[in-house]
């Protein structure tokens, strides 16, 4: 009896493994295939099976079960990765300490945000869903897929993609604990000490941990150091299991992050808004640090009144790995119109533009082996363009998540809300969520500060 | 003398909602009986099995005979209860119900000025060595309040942040706090309720905090028990009450019961308890049937929260209709939404998962008509009722003792004079724990339309009829004296007599009262009537305890 209820146990269990990523095939016919890494094809097929691209050719078989969709004189691009978002998050600060290393924006994804429908519309299949900018170090972020349609949390999790997360320098953490809460920090060398202390605390923990480790065979009486998250998040940092997303302005504070790291170790670190990242372009570049950038947007307080529009192709040109994002529910829908700035600031060719919100991103987010571009293999993420995506009259027509159609214009309804309020009918455009979260939870969310 | 009349009716009138305990004085006295006989009724001794004609022998609290051809034993009180249906009393599955809301402390200012980093365990909300027993108030209204729409037994937990401590099980009845309790220590209560200003403000910080004490308290428990075994050369573990609460849950022994609002703080629970391994209870789920192989999977008692979006108002005649197309569109989203909350019940039974309701945030007025619009969706009266006893019962681990109507069982009965569920049913006896409270069906009557212009005469010998369950008021004598337009009278019951000064009439609607103390309380007891030639109706109202209809007419003049 016990052995039947256990397989029944695990029947159920394994179901509802798999039933909670939704793979689909499809077949796209007769596109301009932007592949990103293998160049542009015309009258070009993708053909998804089971939600991983199988083949991109002419004239291909549709697969038998596969939707068919019509890309004659569509533009067949990437899904769009966007390295900075704060859609889908129930919290975005745990504002309470200046090291909050061990929370997740993974526990408070909400599927039911009509903003993941809003940026598939604008061509967008995964986003990096970030901790906000409160503490020096923040959260645990989350890369997700926009999976939209689903009431389930965990199905948003791009399954694998590797752990990152949210540092944050200057202004932000100064304010929060500093004039806010009185305590640490300050001043930006008062930022540096949280990194430090927060490290060799966890070097400490290592230590201890692996004494009881080396012990506890021949020890008996061994007792393992108490279970502590925060420092096993930063003792994971340690160990190159996390990568670094590191909210950034000046130049001095990117180049005393480079320092700590080294100190420390560290090699997995991307520099998130970084206005000032033109500046020590060739160091970010010989160190390995990514940069994720806005296209042309600064000035919004003092430590960013430095910055220029060509910071991304400067960046690019100086061989650092870049990225445009948005920040923010409204731009996350415009990064490919952000991307074609980068044309008009720096002279980027068509696919280094596009890269800033492909491949470039998924490389900074640990996934390039599995998204970012169109090649045999990678996961059947696609969007469809009524022209190219970098001019201005380029109109999504469908976004495409694991081979499944989670944006399609032609279906396009008046209000795609799932969880709309039982009780009171809201004019849903008045709760449209244009404004940015990094200071969110924080107290200071009116101030519109990143 | 007067005045000791006074009392009487007073304390009559506070014990009229409980009907049949102490008679007429403060001090308490035992009851006359504890032997209890309902006869000639439908029994539904649990969902769907029903004895036509049925009995029931209630003896010292418990039921000690359910069946056919029962005969009242000499010493128990024989309980009107002809074609009557019984139930067994509903069961609770997770509300602060006898738990009163603490005091406003300082917490308003909590959050502001120097920050905490390291606040205590209590600051942050981690308070699972309380026990909810210690809480528990037998005055609080809201246990009457359950009781009178069938509830007997509750699940109840403290009050408080992320983990407010142990909760247990309590009868909603008893003047004890003692007696009141089944089981103690039957959960550890937890809830995505972060503390303000500190740590773990988030639900991220919450789902974090709440996976580093599970793990420590592992932790403890094997140093403790390694220590107990041989504490010679090793470290001493420090004594942890907040972790040591943990240990039953390590051990499979003590569910956590999660309080969720909404479907994604449901989905955070069930994370961790996957990622964790505790045996799990879920309260006040909504959309359940939106994560219906997540829910099977992980084998969680589920109770469905009795709470549902307020109803949208019936449009009004004469009301203009909308005609906007996009506020339509709008409007049929909102009612979608909304049905998606009604037939959550229904659908979890079709796809073949059992759950209890629970109450933490639903009101007691809304609980009979939330569950009518749950039956309207699709959900069966045997479905509800099962709901309501035999599943919680079971999810509760207390089947043994309630649940159902049979022999042997915790004397928790609704007698209803329609089944439960039909529209217009009331509720005749709630018995807790053996003893009964008696409702009173209020008799609505139209009342006439008063007459500003009506000339009537009030003075006279007037005989009433009082719709109160108490005989020494049901039969009153008024007599009103009328001097040049000014009136005066009296009312004399079987509890004494009470002079009555204030008296107006105003076409043909007469008002008057009068106050009476007792108990340490004053009661205003007043009068609207309206007077037809020798006849009068209207109601009697008094205070709190409700308002009664009444009758009358003018003896005739000798």
């Amino acid at each position: 009896m016990y052995k039947h209820s256990l397989m029944l146990f695990l029947l159920l269990a394994v179901s509802a493994l798999s039933a909670q990523v939704e793979k689909g095939s499809i077949h796209i016919k007769n596109g301009t295939v932007l592949t990103v890494t293998n160049g542009i094809l015309e009258n070009a097929d993708v053909v998804i099976e089971d939600g991983i691209i199988t083949r991109i050719g002419k004239n291909l078989k549709t697969p038998s079960g596969a939707k068919t969709v019509d890309a004659t004189g569509q533009f067949v691009m990437p899904g769009i990765i966007d390295a900075h978002s704060h859609i889908a998050l129930d919290a975005v600060n745990e504002a309470t300490h200046p090291i909050t290393a061990e929370v997740r924006t993974g526990d408070v994804l909400d599927p039911l945000d009509v903003g993941i429908y809003r940026a598939l519309a604008g061509g967008v299949t995964a986003t990096h869903a970030m901790h906000g900018s409160a503490n020096a170090i923040g959260g645990q972020c989350e890369t997700i897929k926009l999976r939209y349609g689903t009431f389930n949390p965990n199905d948003l999790k791009m399954e694998g993609a590797p752990r990152t997360i949210k540092f944050a320098l200057g202004e932000n953490p100064m304010r929060v604990h500093g004039e806010g809460g009185g305590l640490m920090s300050r001043t930006r060398m008062g930022i540096e000490h949280v990194f430090r202390r927060g490290f060799s605390e966890a070097q400490q923990y290592l230590a201890a941990q692996e004494a009881y480790n080396k012990n506890k065979a021949s020890d008996p009486s061994a007792v393992p150091p108490m279970y502590d998250r925060r420092l096993e998040a930063l003792g994971d940092i340690l160990k190159g299991d996390i990568i670094i997303h590191c909210h950034s302005y000046r130049a001095d504070e990117i180049l005393m992050l480079m320092n700590v790291c080294k100190d420390f170790g560290i090699k997995r670190l991307v520099f998130q808004h970084v206005n000032e990242g033109f500046k020590v372009a060739p160091e970010l570049a010989e160190f390995g640090a990514g940069a994720s950038v806005f296209a042309d947007w600064w000035a919004y307080k003092f430590e960013v009144y430095y910055s220029t529009a060509y910071n991304a192709a400067i960046l690019t040109k100086n061989g650092v790995v870049t990225s445009i994002n948005s920040d923010s529910g409204d731009y996350i829908r415009h990064l490919f119109h952000q991307a074609g700035k980068t044309q008009r600031y720096g002279k980027l060719t068509d696919n280094e533009a596009l890269r800033l919100i492909t491949l470039n991103p998924a490389i900074q987010l640990g996934i390039d082996d599995r998204v970012g571009s169109l090649e045999k293999g990678k996961d059947g993420d696609v969007a469809i363009f009524n022209a190219h995506p970098l001019s201005v009259y380029a109109i999504p027509q469908m976004t495409i998540v694991d081979g499944i159609v989670r944006f399609d214009i032609k279906e396009d309804g008046n209000d795609q809300r799932l969880a709309p309020d039982p009780e009171k009918v809201d004019m849903m455009m008045l709760n449209y969520d244009e404004d940015h979260r990094c200071m969110e939870g924080t107290g200071e969310a009116l101030f519109h500060n990143h | 003398m007067m005045k000791y009349l006074f009392g009487c009716i007073c304390s009559l009138l506070l014990l009229l909602p409980s009907g049949l305990g102490a008679q007429g004085s403060d001090e308490k006295r035992p009851p006359v009986t504890r032997t209890f006989f309902l006869n000639n009724a439908y029994v539904v001794q649990s969902p769907g099995k029903v004895i036509d004609l049925g009995s029931v022998l209630i003896r010292d609290g418990l039921i000690q005979a359910v069946g056919k051809d029962l005969k009242a034993p000499a010493d128990a009180k024989v309980m009107k209860a002809d074609s009557m249906y019984i139930y067994a009393g509903f069961i609770d599955g997770l509300s602060n119900l006898g738990v009163p809301k603490p005091k406003e402390d300082d917490r308003s200012n909590r959050g502001r000025g120097q920050r905490e980093y390291n606040p205590s365990y209590e600051r942050a909300g981690i308070q699972t060595e309380r026990s909810v027993v210690d809480m528990l108030s037998p005055e609080d209204k809201a246990l009457s309040e359950m009781r009178a729409i069938g509830f007997t037994a509750a699940h109840v937990v403290p009050r408080g942040g992320m983990l407010p401590g142990q909760g247990a099980v309590i009868l909603l009845g008893g003047d004890d706090a003692g007696k009141m309790i089944v089981s103690e220590g039957s959960s550890l209560f937890a809830q995505f309720q972060g503390a303000s200003g500190v740590y773990p403000n988030t639900d991220m910080a919450i789902m974090s905090k709440f996976r580093e004490l599970y793990t420590q308290a592992r932790q403890h428990k094997t140093h403790s028990e390694s220590y107990a075994k041989n504490a010679r050369g090793m470290s001493r573990p420090a004594q942890n009450d907040v972790l040591a609460a943990f240990g039953e849950s390590i051990d499979g022994q003590r569910a956590i019961f999660f309080a969720v609002d909404g479907i994604k703080e449901m989905h955070r629970a069930l994370t961790l308890s996957k990622e964790l391994g505790f045996p799990l209870a879920l309260a006040e789920v909504t959309m359940g049937q939106k994560a219906i192989a997540p829910l099977k999977a992980s084998g969680a008692s589920i109770f469905l929260t009795l709470d549902l979006p307020k109803a949208k108002a019936e449009a009004k005649k004469g009301e203009k209709e909308e005609t906007d197309e996009e506020k339509m569109m709008l409007e049929k989203q909102r009612a979608a939404a909304q049905q998606l909350h009604e037939e959550q019940a229904a659908m979890l039974s079709k796809s073949g998962l059992a759950f209890g309701f629970s109450t933490l945030n639903a009101k007691a007025k809304d609980i009979r008509p939330n569950l009518e619009r749950m039956i309207k969706a699709g959900l069966t009266e045997d479905q509800a009722l099962a709901a309501l006893t035999t599943t919680p019962a079971q999810m509760l681990g207390l089947s043994d003792i309630m649940g159902t109507v049979e022999k042997g069982k915790i004397a928790n009965l609704v007698v209803t004079d329609q089944p439960y569920f039909a529209k217009g049913a009331n509720i005749r006896y709630v018995f807790v724990d053996g003893m009964p409270s008696e409702y009173e069906v209020k008799k609505k009557k139209k009342k006439k339309p008063g007459d500003p212009d009506a000339k009537v005469m009030a003075a006279g010998e007037w005989n009433l009829e009082i719709d109160v369950p108490m005989e020494q008021m049901a039969t009153p004598t008024l007599t009103i004296t009328d001097e040049d337009g000014s009136l005066s009278g009296k009312l004399v019951s079987g509890m004494g007599t009470n002079d009555i000064s204030n008296m107006s009439l105003e076409g043909d609607n007469l008002t008057f009262s009068y106050t009476t103390e007792g108990g340490g309380q004053t009661v205003t007891v007043s009068f609207d009537l309206t007077i037809d030639g020798d006849s009068l109706e209207g109601s009697m109202s008094a205070g709190s305890f409700g308002s009664f209809d009444v009758e009358g007419s003018r003896e005739p003049k000798k």
